[in-house]
């Protein structure tokens, strides 16, 4: 019954707060499926070194062939810049070039591009769904921006949107609402209200720059927002599939239940949850150390360790039981060593499958 | 005195709240008044520490230290109502859906009001804030370079008006060694060192100051190396296999101790605590700071 998970999925989309090791995760997944037989892309944000080199991705954002492969499938690996697929489509949607160098150069938009929140999230998905739509590949699995709440990365778009929608673009384009009828006119005497307000708070400055960024997005904004909803369409489908991952300690694993409870109520698909780096591989949890030749320093830290690391079992255990329900609970043991070569990735691939047969 | 301000920031995982909060107590059991700022929507302490709530408000959590919690939205609102008086009039701004919309996510605006907030002591701007010194749980380090950017990036973009007034004298704040101090917290390992480092020159760059490096998680451990190879033979138990982890872990840390050096001129050391409860691990982390 193993790998059910990849029968009928086209995205992966791995979630889970920052460092906790999503991006391992998300490459060793994709060494398991290219080994049962599938073409798979993994997509990164912003690998280790040497698991970029792993991957054959140092350097390059292209989409490449991981080097080194003997699989029955095919693995392939790409980087996202941020700064590119949001200039990309910019380029695509404005059409005019024109319209596409003032937007570039509108200092707005430079901050909005680069890495404030909300747009590496965008573009992420952006990236994932212009792969998606090319049909390459059996199955794509995204490794999401870091974020503070694995929960701001499905937000964020939502919230990107917001920004974008014709509501807020309109008022500042046109604030005094000359362009529309007098009756508007009349509407728009409390919106006027407001915007004294914002414009005490930063300034009329600030306020022209928001206008001309607004007037410079008018062609591309209903493209963004049509890409939303299908970049939405897309996270709901059946055939896309959340891992969420995490590490081991308790604020961590409230987190992952909040989490998980508002996946559900988003309508997204969670699968799995992946608790990473839960305890040295070769830790055997239940037997005792019966006394011997170490020395008493080496002895005492040991028995230190074990005991941390059974409470937190206990703890696990509890968590297991409640998560049962909603999805899958995998762990993977630390492995000590940083992954330096797709030994490294196979390995771990072996250890999740290995978890997933014991269940 | 001068209010001073801690940012306290460090990729994701190296357990740079724990380190926040230890510096937090540890200034706060030296008599001054402090308060520990979380960013953003969701609070980590409210559950590491089992709060009822976290709060916009600063809420007394041991003596002589506060916490809060402050998100864009909060700082702006706070910062409207400062500056308009009116406050039905500043009501009606934050309950216009437009513009709840917009401040969420307006390109710097919810980062320049958190830093307008953590910096109003010293640029004596805004509400009082009765405290000595500001601890800032701040982002992880790439969300707090764009955090730290935002004020260039808005004096740029608008020059005239409060916008650029505010941020150029928040600057001014960011870039005062005697106020604004920066701790980085790392692990022993490539990915989190290379974030911290890469943090470091950025800081070092553009607000010319000095962060320190807070290695969290160092073993620390006195067993000789022969003892340890002694250990590794033995097969009642995994305790040999427990020497092999310890030794490779002990190499790999020098290894990243020695890089770390080159790198900063600040480095302080807290240990790896076996350690489940929250308040006494926070507790140990205190006696290890200087």
């Amino acid at each position: 019954m193993s790998q059910d998970f990849l029968k009928n999925t086209k995205v992966l989309v791995c979630v889970g707060s920052g460092g906790v090791g999503k991006t391992t995760v998300a490459a060793s997944v994709g060494v398991l499926a290219a080994k049962q037989g599938l073409k798979v892309l993994v997509l990164t944000i912003d690998p280790a070194k040497r698991l970029a080199q792993t991957l054959g991705i140092e350097g390059t954002n292209d989409v490449t062939k991981v080097p080194g492969q003997n699989f029955k499938g095919e693995l392939w690996a790409s980087v996202i810049d941020h700064k590119k697929t949001f200039d990309d489509f910019v380029e695509r949607a404005a059409q005019k070039s024109e319209a596409v160098r003032r937007i570039f150069d509108n200092s707005l938009y430079k901050q909005l591009s680069t890495n404030l929140s909300g747009s590496q999230e965008f573009t992420s998905l952006e990236k994932l769904y212009s792969v998606y739509e090319s049909g390459k590949f059996d199955l794509i699995i995204l490794d999401t921006p870091p974020t503070k709440h694995a929960l701001d990365f499905l937000k964020a778009p939502q919230k990107l949107s917001a920004l974008f929608s014709e509501g807020v673009a309109k008022w500042f384009r046109d604030p005094e609402g000359k362009k529309s009828g007098i009756l508007s006119h009349l509407i728009q005497a409390g919106t006027r209200q407001v915007l004294k307000v914002l414009e005490t708070l930063t300034g009329s400055q600030f306020i022209r720059e928001l206008g001309d960024f607004f007037i410079n997005i008018e062609q591309w904004q209903g493209k963004l927002l049509q890409r939303t909803t299908e970049v939405q369409r897309m996270l709901v489908a059946p055939t896309t599939k959340f891992f969420l991952v995490t590490s081991f300690d308790q604020a961590k694993l409230k987190e992952a239940e909040y989490f998980s409870r508002e996946i559900r109520k988003g309508g997204y698909n969670l699968d799995t949850v992946i608790l990473n780096r839960v305890f040295p591989h070769w830790l055997d949890l239940r037997v005792g150390y019966e006394g011997g030749t170490a020395e008493q320093g080496l002895a005492d830290l040991y028995m230190q360790m074990k005991t941390y690391y059974n409470h937190r079992d206990a703890i696990y255990r509890q968590f297991e039981k409640k998560m049962s329900i909603e999805a899958r609970v995998l762990r993977i043991p630390d492995l000590v060593k940083d992954v330096s070569d797709l030994s490294g990735l196979e390995e771990i691939s072996a250890l999740i499958t290995e978890e997933e047969k014991s269940k | 005195m001068k209010q001073e301000i801690h940012f306290v920031t460090g990729k994701g995982g190296v357990g740079k709240s724990v380190v926040a909060a230890a510096l937090a107590l540890k200034l706060s059991r030296q008599g001054k008044k402090v308060l520990l700022v979380e960013l953003g929507d969701q609070s980590f302490f409210k559950d590491f520490f089992e709060l009822a709530d976290v709060t916009f408000h600063p809420q007394l959590i041991q003596p002589n230290l506060s916490l809060a919690l402050w998100t864009g939205e909060s700082c702006l609102r706070e910062y409207a109502q400062y500056l308009v008086k009116v406050e039905s009039l500043a009501k009606l701004f934050f309950d216009n859906a437009v513009m709840r919309a917009f401040i969420n996510i307006a390109p710097g605006l919810p980062e320049l009001a958190m830093l307008g907030k953590i910096t109003s002591g010293p640029r004596k701007y805004g509400p009082p804030m009765p405290f000595d010194c500001v601890v800032v749980d701040a982002f992880a380090t790439g969300h707090f370079k764009a955090l730290m950017e935002a004020p260039a990036g808005m004096a740029q973009a608008v020059q005239i008006g409060p916008m650029g007034e505010q941020s150029r004298s928040i600057i001014r704040v960011l870039k005062d060694p005697e106020v604004s101090k920066y701790h980085i917290v790392s692990l022993p390992e490539e990915l989190p060192l290379k974030e911290s480092t890469e943090l470091s020159e950025m800081l070092q760059k553009e607000f010319s100051v000095e962060p320190t490096l807070v290695m969290n998680k160092v073993l620390d451990v006195n067993i000789p190396r022969a003892s340890l190879q002694n250990a590794e033979s033995l097969t009642t138990s995994d305790l040999g296999l427990f020497a092999q982890y310890l030794e490779q872990q002990l190499d790999r840390q020098s290894q990243m101790m020695d890089q770390a050096k080159t790198k900063f001129k600040k480095i302080l050391k807290v240990p790896l605590f076996f350690e489940t409860n929250p308040w006494t691990l926070v507790e140990k982390a205190v006696e290890k700071l200087p």
